[in-house]
């Protein structure tokens, strides 16, 4: 839903930072990983735990999420269930553990579509510049035209829907920022005086661009990439909110939130813990992607 | 010159954008009006379906539909809607006001709270406070926005019986749906104008005209907020998209009647000229605000003016 | 916006005069703005909520008008289009009136038509009008006025594109005639039983000769459709509202209603919300007065809350599915046997819906009255079911548990039907309950807009929901034969359920034809034609527990002619009671 203003890679590749939490110093990696401030390591921990989530959902839990006990609907959190049960009896802490891998897979493969595919628009109306900068950079201005999320929504139409065409969407509405950053990156490092070197030394485009050019961009890149995965789990719950993703049993968070929201009146939990895991992982995101910023800038 | 060019290069933006989405819609198979042809109760006659069909221009290539849909759009003419058979610029043009009034009351709000958290994030330092208060634009920008609406419906309207939510459009309704869309808007706004407030507080002169005892509330407006209002003006023009995006989602919550909802209906009922008017709308909007907010900013700032003819 | 709240809004802050360093100053000086500018920031936030909160609560409907929230009015206004729809006919209902009342349990009572005689071969039927009713136009509804709707009932207008009422015997409708100013001679080529029941249901309602000749396009706007009902038409907004206020001279109720003369309620305000969960959240805030279709799953909140839940059964089919035979895996008896003892209907009831619901005892509504216990053709038995899949070859096991047989997977798709409210949750259900059995179930949430395409006009959509009421038993025989809907897709081919269905549509006694319609629903049973679910609600209507004095009919609808909310006119302190 949020992705046409970045707090990181602002296209003039100089950002202004708010003063980072930790009082850094350019010392050994240990060193640095050893000052990563307690909020980092906050997020890393709950990454980490929903990746263990996405890849081996039955090690923390035994309840199968498509299939529950019908008497025991409504559930309020408790022991036997921590996040309670829906309105066919079905434990919400299985359904959102094994809704991870699809959430997460999803966020991935739009990011992964956004770097790519904007990465290489970038790249190549960056170096090449001339009329292919010229047309490459209309095509950017028409997707930063158009409200992301809309973006998105007519994509999903155009594809059909089911998650895997959500995520696609998602991509597709992220291509114009990375293209935007890495076009920056590319103009900026072309200018540089090893690039006129490797030139005059006969280098050719393509050895130069993979050579000199694509290493000196990927950190900026790598720090909005994970910044868009953030904003992807938000577009795509978004989406499955609307009912754009796969259709029940699957239990991405976003389809969570949209199948308890009938029941906010009387069974809250159904729409509050989803809806908080969320913004839990987004706000990690979030935060790690603004560490790896301030890093990147010191 | 340089403000002729810029209307061109968005009006050309605008035009592409209304290409691009009638080539994305294209790839939908199928269309309400075959569908409801090709019902067997409905028991159309093949030449009854074709002259139909034909009547829609759905029988002619993708291309030739887009050059008809074009000239059309040129001549002010969006066509009908596919499911309803109403005018496309009368399904559009009664949708604006609920989201103009939407989008402006959250644009307002977001101003308000980005502009206590930059406040606060001065005034609490960088202690524990001040973390606290930078941190949550973060935290306002990871909350979908949908949570945030169910929450405030189920408190405020369900709870408290705050505002009415069989009649959206009344001022207590659209306050909360606009809260709704303004707290991820607000985080945006309040990012930029927070770093924008640090840089101008670690000037020097904001010091040396304290220290030259003037009236504090005027040193504040004049040696801190004023610098700091150019780049927060800028973003206001970015996040235009974010209220226009987010409308869809808030305006479905809350069950308001504007562009978000239409965009729904014709998402669901895949009616792709009401479809293909409203994205392009919100493109134009986008690309005119922020074409807006270019051409006036350097008249605000003379400091502006040079470096921006250079680029 | 006026009362202050929160901390004193910024003024001259108070910052010390005394000397101090620059940096404590400048801490000071921000500290203290900041501070202000939260409370003065707070303020318009926390004002716009108050004055919203005295809006709402000021604003509370009077005892005498009613709020009605409805999830669509979008199905046109075009009378014999939106008979078919549950949520017009709310509307209609109150704006109309009919030749008579028929009640939930079928019987036909006086309203227009005080009297009436019929032949003894049910093919003449003389129907004797009320006097001195009138159109709110303020034209006669005469015999005449009955003749020009007759007609269109029957046989609609094709050339103008105005269809028939679907549930009329208008195949065999010979012609009506005026004899007098209140007297109406209707004949017909065959028996038809179903005439004078049909004539109670909501697509047969009496408008004014000149609004039944209006064109296609003027039908659509409701303003054109005058009646001779209790409410006439204040104003209207597609996809918005409809406003009814009270008709004063208004006297002409049927006697079952108990009431005479006009309408306790002064105005009735349907607002379309079409977002079920704001609907509910809208009814539990207290923001209207009867609520239409909330999730069953919710309803006990209410009831705990101190709400009336109604749950009026029409007369009609049960909610099950109908199965055209012709599509695999479903043209295998022994596999459409099986789905029927698979799912547990006892559970479902548990799970998706209250106590107000009962579970299917044939595929009729068991307030039909030729509808009997069948509930033996269709018990719950897994281990039944899981042989008959055996015995019908479905023995493999794919690499997710489901059965197959040569190579193919024992799968179908449902999609649960726009129609009723609570369909997905039950199909979710189902799916399960078949899981086990080792039948995969995919359920699909589709729209109104695209479910007849998908489901209902789809010959390859093996399952259909029906939701279908109707006012006399004899419906059965025309959904079920070829030349009707052709429900199960068996053409000419089944000879014993085809020679049922022509002897009920051509029986002249009521006694014999319900023998008949109980051999066919055994038989439609036996075969699993049909698999029955629950005892159809189509319709729920949560309501303030002060709303009294409602009347439904034999399709479920409210008449609101006698509605009192407490306080307003119970006992006759209504104007002209």
């Amino acid at each position: 839903m949020t992705a046409a203003v970045l707090t990181t890679g602002d296209p003039s590749g100089s950002p202004e930072h708010a003063p980072a939490g930790a009082p850094a110093q350019a010392g050994s990696r240990l060193r640095g990983l050893r000052r990563l401030p307690l909020t980092v390591w906050l997020s890393i921990a709950v990454l980490l735990l929903v990746l263990a989530f996405s890849l081996a959902p039955g090690l923390f839990t035994s309840a199968d999420p498509a299939v529950g006990v019908p008497d025991r609907k409504f559930t309020p959190p408790g022991w036997q269930y921590l996040l309670g049960t829906d309105h066919l009896g079905r434990d919400l802490l299985s359904r959102i553990i094994h809704g991870s891998a699809s959430s997460m897979t999803s966020a991935l493969i739009a990011v992964a579509i956004g770097v790519l595919v904007g990465g290489a628009i970038g790249l190549v109306a960056g170096y090449a510049g001339g009329w292919a900068d010229a047309v490459l950079g209309r095509l950017v201005d028409v997707l930063l035209a158009i409200p992301s999320f809309l973006l998105a929504v007519v994509v999903v139409t155009a594809l059909g829907y089911d998650t895997r065409n959500a995520a696609i969407a998602t991509g597709v509405s992220a291509v114009a920022v990375f293209a935007r950053l890495m076009r920056a990156e590319v103009l900026r490092v072309r200018t540089s005086v090893f690039i006129e070197a490797a030139r005059l030394n006969g280098g050719s485009d393509a050895y130069i661009l993979i050579r000199h050019v694509l290493p000196n961009a990927v950190r900026p890149v790598l720090s909005l990439a994970v910044l868009q995965f953030g904003l992807a789990i938000l577009t795509i719950a978004g989406l499955a909110f609307l009912g754009y993703g796969d259709p029940p049993p699957a239990s991405d968070w976003g389809l969570l939130v949209a199948d308890g929201r009938e029941h906010l009146l009387h069974a809250p939990w159904l729409v509050i813990a989803p809806g908080l895991v969320i913004a839990i992982v987004v706000l990690s995101v979030s935060r790690l992607s603004r560490f790896i910023d301030t890093e990147r800038n010191r | 010159m340089i403000a002729l060019k810029r209307v061109g290069q968005a009006v050309l933006v605008i035009a592409l954008a209304y290409v691009l989405v009638f080539l994305v819609l294209a790839a939908i198979p199928g269309d309400p009006v075959s569908a409801q042809l090709e019902n067997p109760q409905a028991g159309y006659s093949e030449a009854e379906k074709a002259q139909i069909r034909s009547f829609y221009g759905l029988d002619k290539p993708v291309l030739v539909q887009l050059l008809i849909s074009i000239g059309n759009a040129l001549r002010g003419d969006l066509g009908i809607s596919l499911s309803t058979s109403a005018p496309v610029s009368s399904t559009i043009g009664e949708a604006i006001p609920s989201t103009l009034a939407l989008a402006a009351t959250a644009l307002v709000f977001a101003l308000l709270i980005a502009l206590i958290l930059g406040f606060a994030s001065q005034s609490l330092g960088e202690g524990r406070l001040g973390g606290l208060v930078r941190s949550l634009p973060t935290v306002f920008l990871s909350t979908p926005n949908f949570l945030i609406g169910l929450v405030l419906i189920q408190v405020f309207a369900v709870q408290l019986g705050a505002f009415s939510i069989i009649d959206p459009e009344t001022a207590g309704s659209t306050a909360f749906a606009a809260l709704t869309l303004a707290i991820p808007v607000s985080a945006q706004i309040a990012q930029v104008f927070i770093t924008a407030l640090d840089t101008t507080t670690a000037l020097d002169h904001t010091e040396v005209a304290l220290s030259r005892g003037l009236a504090p509330v005027r040193v504040f407006a004049r040696h801190l907020l004023r610098p700091s209002l150019l780049p927060t003006v800028t973003v206001c023009g970015l996040v235009v998209g974010e209220l226009l995006g987010g409308s869809l989602i808030t305006e479905t919550i809350f069950g308001r009647a504007g562009i978000g909802t239409v965009v729904q209906k014709a998402v669901t009922s895949q009616d792709v000229p009401v479809l293909q008017a409203a994205v392009v709308l919100s493109a134009a909007v986008f690309v005119g605000v922020n074409l807006v907010i270019d051409l006036v900013l350097p008249l605000l700032d003379p400091r502006l003016r040079a470096p921006r003819e250079a680029s | 916006m006026t009362r202050p709240v929160g901390p004193a809004p910024v003024g001259p802050a108070p910052v010390g005069p005394a000397p101090v360093g620059p940096d404590v100053t400048r801490r000071r000086l921000l500290r203290g703005i900041g501070a202000g500018a939260l409370g003065l920031a707070a303020l318009p936030l926390a004002g716009c909520a108050l004055e919203a909160a005295h809006a709402a609560g000021g604003s509370e409907t009077p005892e005498d008008e009613l709020t009605f929230l409805i999830s669509n009015l979008d199905g046109g206004w075009v009378p014999s289009k939106s008979a078919i729809s549950s949520y017009e006919a709310n509307v209609w209902q109150q704006l109309t009136d009919k030749l008579v009342h028929t009640d939930e349990k079928g019987t036909i009572t006086p309203w227009i038509a005080e009297s009436w005689d019929v032949a003894s071969d049910s093919t003449e039927f003389t129907l004797h009008l009320k006097d001195g009713v009138t159109f709110s136009d303020g034209t006669a509804l005469d015999a005449d006025a009955v003749v020009a709707n007759l007609d269109v009932w029957a046989k609609g207008r094709p050339d103008a594109g105005i269809a028939k009422v679907g549930l009329f015997p208008g195949s065999t409708y010979d012609g009506a005639e005026a004899l007098d100013e209140r007297t109406v001679r209707v004949r017909f080529t065959a028996p038809s039983l179903s005439f004078l029941p049909t004539l109670g249901y909501h697509g047969c309602l009496l408008l004014s000769p000149d609004s039944v000749a209006r064109s296609l396009g003027e039908q659509s706007d409701l303003a054109h459709q005058i009646g001779s009902g209790p409410f006439v038409l204040d104003s209207w907004a597609a996809s918005d509202h409809v406003t009814l206020v009270r008709r004063e001279d208004y006297d002409w109720a049927p006697p079952v209603l108990g009431r005479s003369g006009a309408a306790a309620l002064r105005r009735i305000t349907f607002k379309v919300l079409p977002d079920d969960t704001l609907r509910a959240s809208a009814a539990r805030a207290h923001q209207s007065d009867v609520s239409y279709n909330v999730n069953p799953q919710v309803l006990d909140s209410f009831t705990e809350a101190g709400f009336t839940i109604e749950v009026p059964r029409y007369l009609g089919f049960t909610h099950g599915f109908r199965v055209r035979t012709n599509v695999a895996p479903f043209d295998d008896v022994r596999v459409r046997r099986a789905i029927t003892r698979g799912i547990d209907r006892d559970e479902i009831l548990r799970t998706v819906f209250t106590k107000d619901w009962e579970s299917a005892t044939s595929w009729l509504q068991s307030s039909v009255p030729e509808a009997e216990d069948h509930s033996d053709l269709f018990p719950f038995d897994p281990d039944s079911a899981a042989r008959l899949l055996d015995d019908a070859g479905w023995t493999g096991r794919s690499e997710d548990g489901y059965r197959t047989k040569d190579g193919t997977e024992l799968a179908f798709t449902l999609y649960p039907t726009p129609y009723l409210t609570g369909s997905v949750p039950e199909a979710e259900l189902i799916s399960q309950q078949l899981g086990r059995l080792g039948i995969r179930v995919a359920t699909q949430k589709i729209d109104v807009a695209a479910y007849s395409g998908k489901v209902e006009d789809n010959p390859d959509q093996g399952l259909a929901e029906v939701t279908r009421s109707f006012v006399d038993a004899g419906t059965v025989a025309g959904v079920i034969t070829a030349d009707g809907e052709d429900w199960f897709a068996l053409g000419d081919s089944d000879e014993r359920l085809a020679d049922l269905a022509g002897r009920v549509a051509g029986t002249a006694d009521r006694t014999e034809r319900a023998g008949v319609i109980d051999e066919l629903s055994q038989h439609v049973l036996e075969q699993a034609y049909f698999i029955p679910l629950e005892q159809n609600v189509q319709r729920i209507y949560v309501q303030t527990p002060e709303l009294s004095g409602i009347t439904v009919n034999a399709v479920a609808i409210p008449s609101y002619h006698a509605a009192t909310k407490t306080g307003s006119g119970a006992d006759g302190t209504g104007a002209d009671a």
